[in-house]
């Protein structure tokens, strides 16, 4: 470290420099000043940038989640313009097959994709992620960047129709999958009244109930689907009237009720069995329902 | 309601003060090492030392005036005739390793101060109870503007410029880089010879205007819409728009809106619909995060980690919904995440490090374990230190 600020301190960028930098990351990778200094002698020095991806590539090889290395990474990136979109993209993949959650990775290639482009793929990319691993909340969230800012698509209301058929799929092979759920209400984002006239939400909620496992994100959708207006009919009521136990407050008896009181009721029982089938959040679900206003 | 009681805190169950205690002054002692220290974090660590020790209520272990001297000596010091509008950002270095001396006339040349360190770096003096009038904050505040990205409208002018004078096969180049740079307005880099940008510089820059009681260090209005702009469809927040939501930064956003005085106290009872950001989502979303194991994970899908006892507890103070925790559950996580010679790991099992082990005391803290001390969760210091008692 010692040789390294004293070129640092006399602003020396020679290819000695260069190469103390490279020494003294390997001792500490976050080293802010050190990186900075590398791009200035990389800049001075003129140096043909594609081997530094090489550089990054090799240290991100030790340790891959430092933030200063992603910066440079991204800095060179710029440098080199368009002719480094691709190896972006398979710099990031590489990454990706290792941790496919891995938040730098992600958002190095959220940065690539809008800044250098290659959106043809990366809605296909994203499906075979979740092929992979339908639980990758990572690619999810990939998939919803794609479909609203892909140039390639037309946005997120072009892409709903698809996107839901695509989601309530997955929600059918896993509905404990809290990702697949939260996507689903993604798809109608600042479109409340579309979510809840969409006979498709509460169909996948009310086939989710019948099978009587795994129904705590479907009662839950329900529950916030009623907050916002929406009135259940027979079906989903009776599914969730068999959801509850003996114990359970069967005072309000939902078929005596109709409208308000009805959807006031419904939405009672929903909390009620929340609280006993989510009981980690058994006092949130309590409030939910003390929430409860009969024009909800 | 769920809170732990005195029969629960006995037997295998108890939180280990003393212990923690020990290693973090064991920590402390380490610090400030005669030899020169390749850690580039070496303030961060000092916070997680010292604010940890005040939370377990041990700051009497701490020699204050010695703390004091050594973290001004970080301070970037502006020459006599330095412009603080000069582009650089006069805040505070994170150890020696980025610390380099003035030239013989005194100008600062080689300025590595970070916005992070210096957030801690006041954190500390606050927490030893500096009188921070005695700081000069406005080199400090007057040049952390330097660091928060600027207004687009400016970026419209300069691609004029481009086009004009940029050869044809760049053109589109140089429009994806301004549209890309449009994500980032309002938010911060740490250091003014550039960075990442990103939610946990707004909150540096946040809470050191807030300690520092001087907000002309920062567009609030351009921040807020930044933090906004990361708010995800799951009600989350992510570091940048269009990252996934995580819960370090949903901390960031919350704590910084909180901060700046864009959300008010409780905003779970009142029944205003309207208000900046989705808290009902925002609310569900923060509560799935607690695991079967009791303990919090960052994003769903993912494994639960002490840290994020803080992060999403934190969140849950500031909104008003604490108690929506299954909080004897979480203290179980916590307690097989202790370590018996003191800190905490990240899950269980594993050995402990500093940053775990600190957020494993605010965690703590934020269940009012007794004999700790009440934590002020936005600025991530004890109440008292806050409020300077």
């Amino acid at each position: 470290m010692d040789y390294f600020r004293a070129v640092y301190v006399a602003d020396e960028r020679s290819p000695r420099a260069l190469a103390l930098t490279a020494e003294a990351l390997q001792f500490n990778s976050g080293n802010y000043t050190v990186w900075h200094f590398r791009r200035l002698i990389l800049e001075s020095l003129k140096i043909d940038l594609h081997s530094e991806l090489g550089f990054v590539e090799r240290m991100a090889a030790g340790n891959s989640k430092n933030y200063q290395m992603w910066h440079h990474r991204r800095w060179v990136a710029e440098k080199l313009g368009p002719e480094a979109r691709n190896i972006e993209l398979d710099f990031t993949k590489k990454i990706l097959s290792i941790d496919a959650k891995h938040y730098h990775a992600w958002s190095h290639r959220q940065w690539v994709l809008q800044a250098l482009g290659g959106w043809e793929n990366e809605l296909n990319y994203c499906t075979e992620l979740l092929e992979v691993d339908i639980f990758n909340n990572s690619a999810w969230n990939q998939r919803y960047f794609v479909i609203t800012r892909s140039p390639f698509l037309g946005g997120l209301k072009a892409m709903r129709e698809s996107e839901v058929l695509y989601t309530i799929e997955a929600i059918e092979g896993y509905p404990e999958n809290e990702s697949s759920w939260r996507y689903l209400r993604g798809l109608y984002k600042g479109e409340t009244a579309s979510w809840v006239n969409d006979p498709q939400v509460s169909s996948v909620c009310l086939k989710i109930l019948r099978t009587k496992t795994n129904y705590v994100f479907a009662l839950s959708t329900i529950l916030d689907l009623i907050c916002s207006g929406y009135q259940p009919m027979e079906d989903i009521r009776d599914a969730i009237v068999a959801l509850k136990t003996t114990d359970m407050d069967k005072q309000n008896n939902d078929d005596d009720e109709i409208g308000d009181q009805q959807n006031l009721n419904i939405a009672r029982s929903i909390c009620s069995i929340l609280e006993q089938v989510d009981p980690i959040r058994i006092n949130y679900w309590i409030w939910r329902k003390s929430r409860l206003l009969p024009s909800t | 309601m769920m809170n732990s009681t005195e029969e629960e805190c006995c037997g295998r169950e108890k939180m280990e003060k003393d212990v923690h205690v020990t290693f973090l002054e064991l920590m402390y002692y380490l610090l400030p090492s005669p030899y020169e220290s390749q850690e580039i974090n070496h303030l961060t660590l000092a916070y997680f030392v010292i604010s940890g020790l005040d939370i377990l209520n041990s700051l009497h272990s701490v020699a204050k005036d010695a703390v004091v001297s050594w973290v001004l000596s970080f301070q970037a010091q502006p020459g006599a005739n330095a412009d603080l509008n000069d582009g650089q950002f006069y805040g505070f270095h994170g150890s020696r390793t980025s610390q380099f001396p003035p030239d013989e006339n005194g100008v600062l040349i080689h300025n590595n101060s970070h916005l992070a360190s210096t957030y801690c770096a006041v954190a500390i003096l606050k927490i030893v109870g500096y009188e921070l009038s005695n700081l000069d904050s406005e080199s400090i505040v007057t040049s952390m503007r330097n660091l928060q990205q600027p207004d687009g409208s400016i970026w419209l002018v300069l691609q004029v410029y481009v086009k004009i004078y940029t050869p044809n096969d760049m053109l589109e180049w140089n429009y994806f880089l301004f549209l890309n740079f449009l994500i980032y307005v309002g938010s911060f880099i740490p250091i003014h010879t550039g960075g990442e940008t990103d939610l946990r510089f707004v909150y540096c820059a946040a809470a050191i205007c807030f300690m520092l009681d001087n907000w002309s260090g920062m567009d609030k209005e351009k921040a807020k819409d930044f933090i906004l702009r990361c708010q995800s469809y799951d009600g989350g927040f992510g570091l940048v728009p269009g990252a996934e939501s995580h819960g370090g930064a949903t901390y960031c956003a919350i704590a910084s809106l909180r901060l700046m005085g864009f959300i008010e106290d409780n905003i779970l009872s009142s029944r205003t619909a309207a208000s900046l950001i989705d808290v009902p989502l925002l609310l569900d979303w923060i509560l799935q995060r607690q695991g079967t194991d009791g303990g919090f994970q960052g994003r769903p899908n993912k494994s639960s980690d002490t840290c994020y006892a803080f992060w999403i507890g934190a969140v849950l103070r500031i909104l008003g919904g604490c108690n929506f925790v299954d909080n004897k559950a979480l203290r179980g996580f916590l307690i097989s995440c202790q370590y018996k010679y003191g800190g905490f790991s990240k899950s269980p099992g594993e050995f402990p490090d500093l940053y775990h082990s600190f957020y494993g005391f605010t965690a703590f803290s934020l269940l009012e374990e007794s004999g700790l001390r009440s934590l002020c969760s936005e600025l991530g210091i004890t109440e008292n230190a806050a409020t300077g008692l």
